[in-house]
């Protein structure tokens, strides 16, 4: 393998207005090469500092920013040799499209046989070697990103920024767009540092994700692991779509196992307890995602099925009404309790539940997560 | 295996691109980029602010303080004339703050309407009437006002208090339209059509909705006239007569050499445009303006559409009348008179003097623009870029100081402080004037380049150092495109005020002559023919520029 640079904040500040405004709150970092990382998290969480302070675009208050083992602290942004690719493209709209790919790499005094060819090659990839004496006021998004793209790998830099490359490009066209700038990352080879507020953008191509919030790293690592084993209500609400439901301890069973009760006459459940976090009569919440939720008639006979349903919870619930949208069905569901939850199911789910229908509800054990309830919920599940 | 290793290593080699040499502008403005440069370049560049714009005014009230003495002596308690130079100051007070008062108001009556004409109204030659309505913007006044004396000389109308007037209203009146079209083009036609579709007559949309919006363009112009009435010495020498404004007795102070008196009055004039500029500052955005009340049926009747028609009408009149023909009066006046044995074939040699000053006004507009722009680019920058909190708040109000205050009282600050009467750097004569017209015009170059660089795009400048760009290579490439047509308006700008400038020059000229003292020299001495013809001459010449100045804003769009 080839040595790629990696990247490493340590304990990096970064504080606005004579410190009046905290953006980015003592956070450490690595990153290893060729990785395509994610830094994902609410707008004004400081994502946007993190990687402009990586760029040199912004001087950390305190702590260290290094690039292939230097401390770059010293180093201007300019001879930090890095592709940036900016939300709002900031395409040089006085210089043709050539003038804007050649730009860098006249900037490293390159030969001109080698930049006519490295510029050709980038243009290519983007397929836009056929507008190359235009002015890129010819553009819409997609091409005015496209050029930013270009112009951002032409110079060969092994590290790639982007701050909400895909922001400005409507849905549509950001979701093809995606997988081609992942393709395109993957084919270079470059590591890849990629910011954005779109949980949906990050889990379809991130190698690795770091959620942001606050100035605060919360979690990261691979979709998977984020989206399996969310370490807070807030990466639980922020990636995928969740219900919530406040409950208490009831009874610790053992090392590993707990029985909780959903607040005021809702059911009872066993959820998993590691590490023996919570204690007897703690304030919880218990997240679960919509897919998550089994739906079954009120007269299912459970033993006739071969599954193993030792570790599915069962309880009743009210459905109240159900939806199609196209490729899925949504099915609103009440507790006894007044406490309402979602399950989704795929749009070829063929049973028919009528609205008001009693139903037994199964959830995996291991699909439930259990956090202590902070002071603030309501505010929590707002996603801010 | 190993082979291979070696060659990926050899691709490593080809993408280090610190070794490679650059070329030989890019290494220049690399070196030059480190922050130690920068930070010297800020220095120098607010040390030059600090030497020509405050010194000389901070210079001119320690002068006071320190010559209270020698002040007292010859203005109050003088042995053969007593107070009387005090009462001359008063009366010149008096006069001066009238005849801007007046003007302001007139022309604010008339601006209104012609301003809303304009803007609001589409017809065939709005063009060339916008054109005609700036132009006296960069005219020097010497010609405007010597236009006008001849103008309403037919009608019978001396020099004296009244003519003052009537020349003041013409050359302040582009100011204060000019402000209001602005702040017009800015306020959004939607809302007079939301409150049309409620049922509001004209006259009550204009003062409720559209006045509202106006009021920091209005009284921002208002100022702006005011002083520049105020400060204006050219043409009112022409038109004075026996009268004496205030910077007309700097200049006879200063003439005369009665320092004292001339620093007392000039102190008098810079603390008094200081105070103005400072409650334009501070407060134009707590004026209010009278909006809660409605007389819906008499608004409603005054709103029809013939005494709209009817005042549409009289507006024009008035404009046509007093403003416009009376700037181009000069213009039908050229073959009075005999013009070539005067200016040509007389004992004096009267075209060499014409063609020394218009050649001198023009090197000194052109090095005053060559000054401001070395040192108003950098000036800009700070103001827009650096973080430096109320010092930047500080620079920037400072930085309009010049237009505020009378330019003879800023010339006569800037002899006393450089002039052999202080450091003894300059004496009266080219490099005098050439400061002084560096000094007052220093903000028209430095306003439109804030603007510019305050809307410019710094994600751009950003993109082109993560590119691998230096800060000087960005400026060079990427920055100056873009801020191009502030930086030309900009010199216009600089190149016309130079061109009209008459009071300041005066002050500190010598023996030399610029176009507009000459103008006044010539009318002084009853030479109307070649002082039309000089006059024809500028005119014509700031006709070109201002067109120029609409071609570069125009293009801006």
């Amino acid at each position: 393998m080839r040595n790629l640079p990696t990247i490493e904040l340590i304990n990096v500040t970064k504080t606005f207005n004579e410190g009046r405004v905290l953006a980015v709150d003592n956070i450490s970092l690595k990153i290893e090469d060729s990785n395509y990382v994610f830094l994902l998290g609410p707008t004004g969480c400081g994502k946007t500092t993190t990687l402009r302070m990586i760029a040199g675009l912004e001087k950390p208050t305190k702590g260290t920013v290094v690039i292939d083992g230097k401390d770059v602290e010293e180093i201007p942004t300019e001879d930090r040799d890095m592709g940036f690719i900016f939300q709002h493209f900031e395409i040089f709209d006085h210089l043709t499209v050539w003038e804007n790919v050649t730009f860098g790499l006249e900037m490293r005094g390159y030969e001109e046989n080698y930049i006519i060819e490295k510029a050709e090659n980038a243009l290519r990839t983007v397929e836009l070697l056929d507008y190359a004496d235009e002015f890129p006021s010819i553009f819409g998004n997609p091409g005015m990103q496209k050029l930013g793209i270009a112009r951002a790998i032409a110079t060969g830099a092994k590290i790639l920024i982007m701050d909400e490359p895909l922001g400005s490009l409507d849905p549509k066209v950001s979701k093809v767009f995606r997988h081609e700038l992942r393709n395109l990352i993957k084919d270079l080879g470059l590591t890849a540092i990629h910011v954005t507020h779109n949980q949906e953008e990050a889990m379809a191509i991130a190698d690795k994700i770091i959620i942001m919030r606050a100035g605060r790293i919360l979690q990261m690592g691979t979709p998977y692991e984020l989206y399996e084993n969310p370490n807070s209500i807030f990466v639980a609400n922020f990636l995928g779509e969740t219900n919530f439901l406040q409950g208490f301890v009831l009874k610790i069973l053992d090392n590993e196992e707990m029985s909780i009760w959903i607040r005021l006459g809702g059911p009872k459940l066993n959820c998993n307890n590691f590490g023996n976090k919570f204690n007897l009569d703690d304030h919880i919440v218990i997240s679960f995602r919509f897919e998550d939720v089994y739906l079954f008639p009120k007269d299912y006979e459970f033993e006739s099925s071969p599954y193993d349903w030792s570790k599915i919870q069962l309880f009743n619930a009210k459905l109240e009404t159900s939806r199609f949208i196209g490729a899925t069905k949504r099915f609103y569901l009440t507790l006894d309790n007044g406490d309402k939850f979602l399950s989704i199911k795929p749009g070829t789910f063929e049973e028919s539940f009528t609205a008001g229908e009693e139903l037994i509800i199964g959830i995996h054990q291991d699909d439930i997560h259990v956090f202590k309830a902070p002071k603030n919920l309501i505010y929590e599940l707002s996603l801010s | 295996m190993i082979g291979e290793t070696l060659k990926r290593k050899n691709l490593n080699v080809e993408i280090k691109w610190e070794e490679i040499q650059l070329p030989l502008s890019l290494k220049i403005e690399k070196f030059f980029s480190k922050p130690i440069y920068r930070k010297s370049l800020d220095s120098i560049t607010i040390v030059f602010f600090v030497l020509v714009i405050i010194g000389p005014i901070i210079n001119i009230f320690s002068t006071i303080f320190l010559n209270i003495p020698s002040i007292s002596e010859d203005v109050f308690n003088d042995d053969l004339i007593g107070n009387l130079q005090w009462l001359n100051i008063l009366n010149s007070l008096g006069v001066s703050f009238s005849i801007a008062a007046i003007a302001v108001a007139v022309d604010l009556v008339i601006a209104f309407p012609i301003s809303i004409i304009l803007t609001r109204y589409n017809f065939r030659g709005k063009k060339i009437l916008d054109a005609l309505v700036d132009l006296p913007m960069a005219v020097p006044t010497s010609a405007l006002g010597f236009s006008v004396l001849l103008y309403w000389g037919i009608f019978g109308v001396e020099p004296g208090y009244t003519l003052i007037i009537l020349g003041h209203i013409v050359f302040t009146f582009p100011y204060i339209v000019r402000n209001m079209k602005i702040v017009l083009e800015k306020a959004d036609v939607l809302y007079e059509d939301a409150a049309r579709t409620l049922g509001a007559p004209g006259i009550t949309i204009f003062r409720t909705i559209t006045l509202p919006m106006m009021k920091e363009g209005v009284i921002a112009g208002a100022i702006l006239a005011f002083t520049r009435s105020l400060g204006e010495t050219g043409a009112t020498i022409i038109m004075a007569g026996l009268v004496e404004t205030a910077p007309i007795l700097i200049v006879g102070f200063r003439r005369q050499l009665e320092l004292p008196s001339a620093s007392f009055l000039a102190g008098i004039l810079i603390s008094i445009s200081l105070i103005l500029l400072f409650s334009m500052k501070f407060f134009t955005r707590k004026v209010g303006f009278p909006v809660k009340r409605v007389w819906p049926n008499i608004e409603r009747f005054f709103s029809h559409k013939y005494f709209r028609y009817f005042r549409d009408a009289l507006m024009m009149i008035i404009l046509i009348s007093i403003f416009l023909i009376p700037s181009f009066f000069i213009l039908s006046q050229i073959f009075e008179g005999d013009l070539i044995g005067e200016l040509f074939l007389g004992q004096d040699y009267k075209w060499v003097y014409l063609y020394a000053s218009f050649l001198s006004s023009i090197e000194i507009g052109a090095l005053a623009v060559a000054i401001n722009l070395i040192f108003g680019l950098p000036f800009a920058f700070i103001i827009t870029k650096r973080k430096w909190g109320k010092v930047i708040t500080f620079l920037d109000t400072m930085l309009d100081i010049p237009i505020a205050i009378p330019s003879a009282a800023l010339g006569f600050a800037i002899f006393l402080f450089w002039g052999p009467a202080g450091l003894g750097l300059f004496q009266p004569g080219f490099f005098m004037i050439l400061f002084v017209h560096v000094s007052f015009s220093f903000p028209y170059m430095v306003r439109p380049i804030i603007g510019v660089l305050e809307s410019a795009n710094i994600g751009v400048e950003e993109a082109a150092r993560t590119l691998g760009a230096s800060n000087l290579t960005v400026f060079r490439k990427i920055t100056l495109p873009n801020i191009k047509q502030g930086i030309i308006t900009g010199s216009i700008m600089v190149f016309t005020r130079s061109l009209g400038e008459t009071g300041a020059t005066i002050v500190v000229m010598g023996s030399i002559r610029t176009i507009p003292v000459l103008i006044v020299d010539w009318v002084e001495a009853n030479a109307f023919p070649s002082a039309i013809f000089a006059s024809t001459l500028v005119i014509l010449f700031s006709a070109i520029l201002i067109f120029a100045l609409r071609t570069v804003r125009k293009r801006k769009r």
